[in-house]
């Protein structure tokens, strides 16, 4: 009866949702390095308003754009205070015993804020974006040259699929037999740190029996599918570079070279 | 189009003197339906698993298309050619949206995009379920999930397909689903295996395997195995319950034909048209009203009073599970609770011992409301057992003993008290001292499911709550388990709930039925007034008994023979009765 939500894919029909998922995940790529060469507030300003234009027209609600820093936020304000009274500089503007406040403290701060900030939300506009099969395509897609050093892409591939699939399948039944356990007696919530986790084994136990057991069915069954790797494989779903991707691709260069000029000021 | 010879298999781990087939020869013509029946451990699967090579022979030979399964040149070919379904709709179905796991068959066999896409679309029509074809597979239900299995075999275009118990976890709805779509597609030319428990399923082919520890013991029409009756049981068979009603009604003395297997066939044997002409009797009068034996004593065991439940209220996914649903179960009764998936049973059961809160209403556990004080909640729990569908699942100690001692340990009892508690639990779910140290693991399906039990019963519940104790077992597993249920409720009185899909389940062993449909209370009533309603039950997706369906329509024949018959016994009685009557033996 429950639903399960994985990850935090949210549907719509924009045209960030139908880029090329390789293309997203080079993008965000760029973004992410982009942000580094940042060095003053102007960059900052330039990567923000291009931030809000992408959910503008991806067509995400911004509260949900900002959910992903809730997760974030003690390291937030952690980084914001150490930086705040950590930085060595001249413009004291008060100090209190071995805490000083300085102008430069200040700055150093807002950077690392906003740096994170657009960094965290910025990522979070790829998962919104992109659903997970999608994402796992662009990764396989993405690790293929890696292959040559033996990196195994399509195995990666499959087994994210796999764990993708099983989430819900497994959550229900940890449900089902953590019902069963307490009807037995099982008391879960009560007790220390070590009858707490003791309490756990009546369930982890099942639940780990269970996941073997499913999981050589599935293999068993795949293996029926005639499943033997990546070799001869072919895909329903040929990922094709279209032109939105290119527009995409110009969009990036055009914002990459805005962000690099704003060091010169 | 398969052929095995001398086909003899053992599995490695067991050493080579269990062979688990012995000697097959065993050949199908394409465009066949066979139907291959035998208890757990006649080797049925091993034999699916034969077929497509996912195991090849200890000694003999199996041609696919006059193709060797042991030759690895030709694997995957054999593969694709003969398709295979397996029983857990959830441990095949690989990828997160439907469509795409339709394509992974094809996707493995390289075949072209387009090409992939256009057997993706039709496959998913043949089953019916194209309308889902971007949905998840948690989403949706068993059956559905079947025949999206199906359709990913079927996308890779095999002459073939295995189908290894595919109804065994299904509810009535969900195994007609299957069954359709298996027998459209024999129609279409498609070679199929259908590996099944179901008798009634069995009848559906053309051809009926039975095998008995490795062998083949019977290879023939499905007329001509089920008239050997008393062989079937003989190797812990059942026939359709129709057949064995014409086989005792034989043995009386009438002339009945022995080939019956179906309520049609029945009906229109010439024997049952001439025993029972169409008249109007006397006897229409005489129905057996079973008078409910029970004295109202002063506290119930569970009163229900009000009880609505909502899930994820105020919110999108808000969903109704229980609605106004009054009713009271006096003490050592045993009544069946009815009802497809989705109608409150199991939302209804978790209330009976707080493992869910109504939203609103009241559930007075002999006279105490559950509600009123949390703390009584462990002593509920204990009071009220409840086993929940597959417990076997729940097993986590590395003994049956340990197992069955975990409710017991946390009851406050001395080690001596335990110890009793789990003899008795074990003594009476029928495992003897010889299993206390085993790990329940290395136990058969049905050996697991009982240790289960006994874990509950070790509590000492005064209320047992079972949800389908029977599901997913042979019809050999199936009786014992039922019948120390039975045993359990008329040795220690104790209150019985049975919850089930199966009717015939319910008839035999219950006095009271309470159907469920869609969070309300249907019908609570005798079985015999139940089945009377035989039209509005399988309007809502539920099946009556084989025999209550034949005595409905001998009723229509003869007015004596009342719609309310439910058991074999009862309707051989009534009808020997009649010709008797009628001094009309032949």
């Amino acid at each position: 009866m429950t639903r399960i939500v994985i990850g935090q894919y949210y549907p719509s029909n924009s045209v960030i949702h139908r880029l090329d998922p390789r293309i997203k995940l080079l993008g965000i790529m760029f973004y992410i390095t982009a942000l580094f060469f940042v060095t003053n507030f102007i960059g900052y300003g330039v990567a923000a308003v291009f931030l809000l234009v992408m959910v503008k027209i991806a067509k995400v609600p911004l509260l949900f754009l900002f959910r992903g820093l809730r997760t974030i936020l003690f390291i937030l304000c952690f980084a914001v205070i150490l930086n705040l009274f950590m930085t060595p500089g001249e413009n004291v503007i008060f100090a209190v015993g071995f805490l000083r406040l300085t102008m430069e403290g200040v700055y150093m701060a807002g950077q690392m804020a906003a740096r994170l900030v657009l960094l965290i939300t910025g990522s979070s506009i790829l998962t919104l974006t992109t659903s997970p099969i999608q994402l796992t395509d662009g990764v396989e897609a993405l690790l293929k040259p890696l292959k040559i050093i033996k990196v195994p892409a399509h195995d990666i591939a499959i087994m994210m699929t796999i764990a993708l699939r099983n989430i819900p399948t497994l959550a229900e039944e940890m449900d089902k037999i953590m019902k069963a356990q307490k009807a037995r007696g099982a008391d879960l919530d009560t007790g220390g740190l070590i009858k707490r986790a003791k309490s756990l084994l009546p369930i982890l136990i099942p639940l780990f029996v269970s996941a073997f057991k499913r999981a050589d069915e599935l293999a068993t069954a795949m293996e029926a599918r005639c499943y033997r790797g990546d070799m001869g494989r072919t895909r329903m779903k040929v990922m094709k570079i279209a032109k939105p991707d290119i527009l995409a691709l110009a969009v990036l260069a055009i914002y990459g070279t805005l962000l690099f000029l704003t060091r010169l000021l | 189009m398969i052929k095995t010879e001398n086909l003899y298999f053992a599995y490695p781990s067991e050493g080579a003197s269990h062979d688990v087939l012995k000697g097959l020869d065993i050949s199908i013509a394409q465009g066949e339906f066979v139907a291959v029946l035998g208890h757990n451990g006649s080797g049925k699967s091993t034999l699916a698993r034969q077929l497509n090579a996912l195991l090849t022979p200890t000694k003999g030979t199996i041609w696919i298309n006059g193709k060797d399964t042991k030759s690895l040149d030709h694997l995957w070919e054999i593969r694709q050619t003969m398709g295979m379904v397996f029983q857990n709709p959830d441990n095949q179905l690989v990828a997160t949206v439907v469509e795409e796991d339709v394509a992974f068959g094809p996707e493995n066999l390289g075949v072209p995009p387009d090409e992939i896409r256009k057997r993706v679309d039709e496959t998913l029509k043949t089953v019916g379920m194209e309308a889902f074809a971007l949905s998840a597979p948690h989403n949706l239900s068993g059956g559905q999930k079947q025949r999206v299995a199906i359709a990913g075999v079927l996308a890779m275009h095999p002459d073939c397909i295995v189908l290894d118990e595919p109804t065994a976890m299904l509810d009535p709805s969900g195994r007609h689903e299957v069954l359709n779509t298996i027998a459209r597609l024999n129609k279409e030319g498609i070679t199929i295996i259908l590996i099944t428990h179901f008798m009634e399923e069995a009848v559906l082919a053309d051809r009926v395997i039975v095998m008995h520890e490795g062998e083949v013991v019977l290879d023939d029409i499905p007329k001509k195995v089920f008239s050997q009756v008393d062989t079937m049981k003989g190797y812990t068979l059942s026939v359709p319950p129709v057949t064995d009603l014409a086989h005792t009604l034989r043995r009386a003395g009438l002339n009945l034909g022995d080939s019956i297997m179906t309520v049609d066939e029945f009906i229109e044997d010439e024997t049952v048209r001439k025993l029972l002409p169409k008249k109007t009797n006397q006897f229409a009068a005489v129905s057996p009203a079973k008078t409910v034996p029970f004295t109202q004593e002063s506290t119930p065991a569970i009163e229900i009073k009000n009880l609505s439940h909502i899930y994820s209220p105020d919110s999108v996914f808000e969903m109704r599970a229980l609605e106004d649903i009054s009713l009271t179960i006096h003490q050592g009764e045993m009544v069946a609770l009815i009802g497809h998936t989705g109608s409150g049973k199991s939302t209804l059961i978790q209330h009976l011992n707080g493992l869910l809160h109504p939203t609103s209403g009241h559930v007075f556990i002999e006279g105490e409301d559950i509600q009123s004080d949390k703390s009584k909640l462990k002593s509920i729990r204990q009071k009220v057992g409840l086993v929940f569908q597959y417990p076997e699942h729940q097993l986590f100690e590395a003994s049956v003993y340990n197992d069955v001692a975990f409710g017991p340990s946390k009851m406050n009892l001395t080690p001596e008290e335990i110890d009793t508690h789990v003899k008795e639990a074990l003594a009476t779910v029928g495992l003897g001292e010889e299993y206390y140290q085993k790990s329940p693991f290395e136990l058969s399906g049905g050996q697991k499911r009982r240790v289960a039990i006994a874990g509950v019963l070790a509590m000492r519940p005064k209320i047992l709550i079972l949800d389908e104790p029977a599901a997913g077992l042979d019809p050999k597993g199936r009786d014992e388990i039922l019948s120390q249920i039975k045993h359990m409720h008329e040795t220690l009185g104790i209150t019985v709930i049975l919850v089930s899909h199966s009717m015939d389940d319910a008839a035999r062993l219950t006095d009271r039925i309470i159907v469920l449909n869609k969070g309300k209370l249907l019908y609570d009533d005798t079985p015999a007034k139940v089945f009377g309603q035989a039209q509005n039950l399988q309007s809502i997706g539920l099946d009556i008994p084989q025999i209550s369906k034949l005595a409905a329509r001998l009723g229509e024949i003869n007015p004596a023979i009342t719609s309310d018959i439910f058991s074999m016994d009862e309707l051989a009685a009534r009808i020997l009765d009649l010709v008797g009557k009628g001094g009309l033996v032949s």
